[in-house]
């Protein structure tokens, strides 16, 4: 895998295609378990390690599995990674497990995972299925912590279980606060990203405009060669004219 | 179809290939259940240690199963600790939209006569959307010597336990442990005196 490849796998997972706030997958767990950052990243890791273990997975067995009962296999490999992660956290991390609930055995039919199973894993090699588990599932932990440390903060008046302060507005814990931080968080992911797109492009079109060649000065230059590129300028400036 | 051509055919493959994914998928999670189980006696524990902070010897109590319902609730689990309380899991219910709070409390005893509430502590709920309100505080209210025959109450003549804004899950929460109360009065130490 080349660098340029990781570094589109790592932005698509953890930024472009942010399973929660650009593609709004997951939902159910994230309206549930958002009513605490440390649940956030709980959950996030837990899908994070099912994700890249799937990928790994679905992407070794890629041409063993036929095309007509993919979906159910994908099934019972997620199902089987989903009992493991449900096991290690009842013995080892109760606690977890407990606020967890019901959400833990429901990351089995998680779109997200489905998802990069049916459209990533099952068509590309081993390695770029790992990093594209691992990115996505960074993505979804992220946003999951961030929501809940947004409502912990408001709803709670502490964060990560450490009280700051006595002020807090209940709302925020409830389904209803879960549904207002959530749009609020897509709106303002997406605001802050089509804004740094959007200058991106910009300035990538400025730079294939900015060296425009300078027809007139250079003496040596073919009288041919020089109508030629001073029609390739006019010509990138009417585009970046049209695209403006 | 010959046996020969459907031994050949893609749906002979497809069900060799589910069927050999489940079975190392499920050959795999019944080793890993025997090494990861979490048995009963570990639960126990789990649940003593909550309340506690320290792991605890208990001897678990068996009851008739219409002695572990009463006015007010259910009980689930009924120990004996080693320091000569009772550890009950009791859950009330008449809360939010019907739903129920389970609790454990701590039944103290005191000259082998019950004495009152040492600790309440949440265990699960169901239907309570405003459980937050449910701080630290409102359990430790609970929490006393308990003489004469009065319960917790949202309103009324009893010991007021009420939380403006969640009176519904105060009231499965004061039921919840009214229900160890009245197991204690009425079998718990009735049974020990009789």
């Amino acid at each position: 895998m080349t660098g340029k490849r990781f570094k589109t796998i790592a932005f698509d997972g953890l930024l472009k295609n942010n399973p929660t706030l650009r593609l709004v997958l997951g939902t159910c767990p994230t309206l549930a378990l958002s009513t605490a950052a440390f649940n956030g990243i709980g959950m996030g890791l837990a899908v994070t390690f099912i994700l890249i273990c799937s990928n790994v997975l679905i992407s070794l067995l890629r041409k063993t599995i036929p095309n007509a009962v993919r979906i159910p296999a994908f099934v019972i490999i997620i199902a089987t990674f989903v009992t493991i992660v449900r096991m290690v956290l009842d013995k080892f991390i109760p606690s977890l497990y407990d606020s967890m609930g019901v959400y833990l055995p429901l990351i089995v039919v998680n779109c997200i995972i489905l998802g990069r199973a049916e459209s990533f894993a099952s068509k590309n090699t081993v390695l770029d299925s790992a990093c594209d588990g691992l990115f996505t599932g960074l993505g979804f932990t992220c946003a999951l912590t961030l929501i809940g440390a947004v409502r912990e903060i408001l709803g709670a008046g502490a964060i990560f279980g450490y009280t700051l302060w006595d002020f807090k507005i209940e709302f925020f814990t409830s389904s209803a606060g879960a549904f207002f931080v959530y749009g609020l968080a897509i709106a303002i992911f997406n605001f802050i990203y089509s804004k740094a797109e959007n200058a991106r492009r910009k300035k990538t079109f400025d730079l294939r405009i900015m060296p425009r060649p300078d027809v007139s000065a250079p003496d040596n230059l073919d009288p041919e060669e020089s109508e030629k590129a001073q029609a390739q300028a006019d010509g990138a400036a009417e585009t970046a004219k049209e695209v403006k | 179809m010959t046996v020969k051509q459907f031994f050949k055919s893609q749906a002979f493959k497809c069900i060799i290939v589910l069927l050999v994914i489940a079975l190392i998928a499920g050959g795999l999670l019944a080793i890993l259940n025997d090494v990861l189980y979490v048995t009963e006696e570990e639960r126990t524990m789990r649940a003593i240690e909550k309340v506690y902070g320290e792991e605890m010897r208990y001897e678990e109590l068996s009851f008739e199963a219409d002695k572990l319902s009463n006015d007010y609730g259910t009980l689930s689990k009924v120990y004996l600790l080693e320091n000569g309380n009772y550890l009950v899991q009791a859950t009330g219910g008449n809360g939010y939209k019907g739903g129920t709070i389970t609790v454990w409390v701590v039944l103290t005893v005191k000259d082998g006569a019950f004495n009152g509430i040492e600790k309440v502590v949440l265990e699960s709920y169901e239907k309570q959307t405003l459980m937050s309100k449910l701080t630290y505080d409102v359990y430790s209210a609970h929490n006393d010597e308990i003489t004469g025959d009065v319960y917790f109450t949202t309103g009324g003549d009893g010991i007021k336990v009420l939380i403006s804004g969640a009176t519904l899950s105060t009231n499965a929460l004061n039921n919840a442990v009214d229900c160890a109360l009245q197991f204690a009065r009425e079998v718990l130490f009735a049974k020990e005196a009789a």
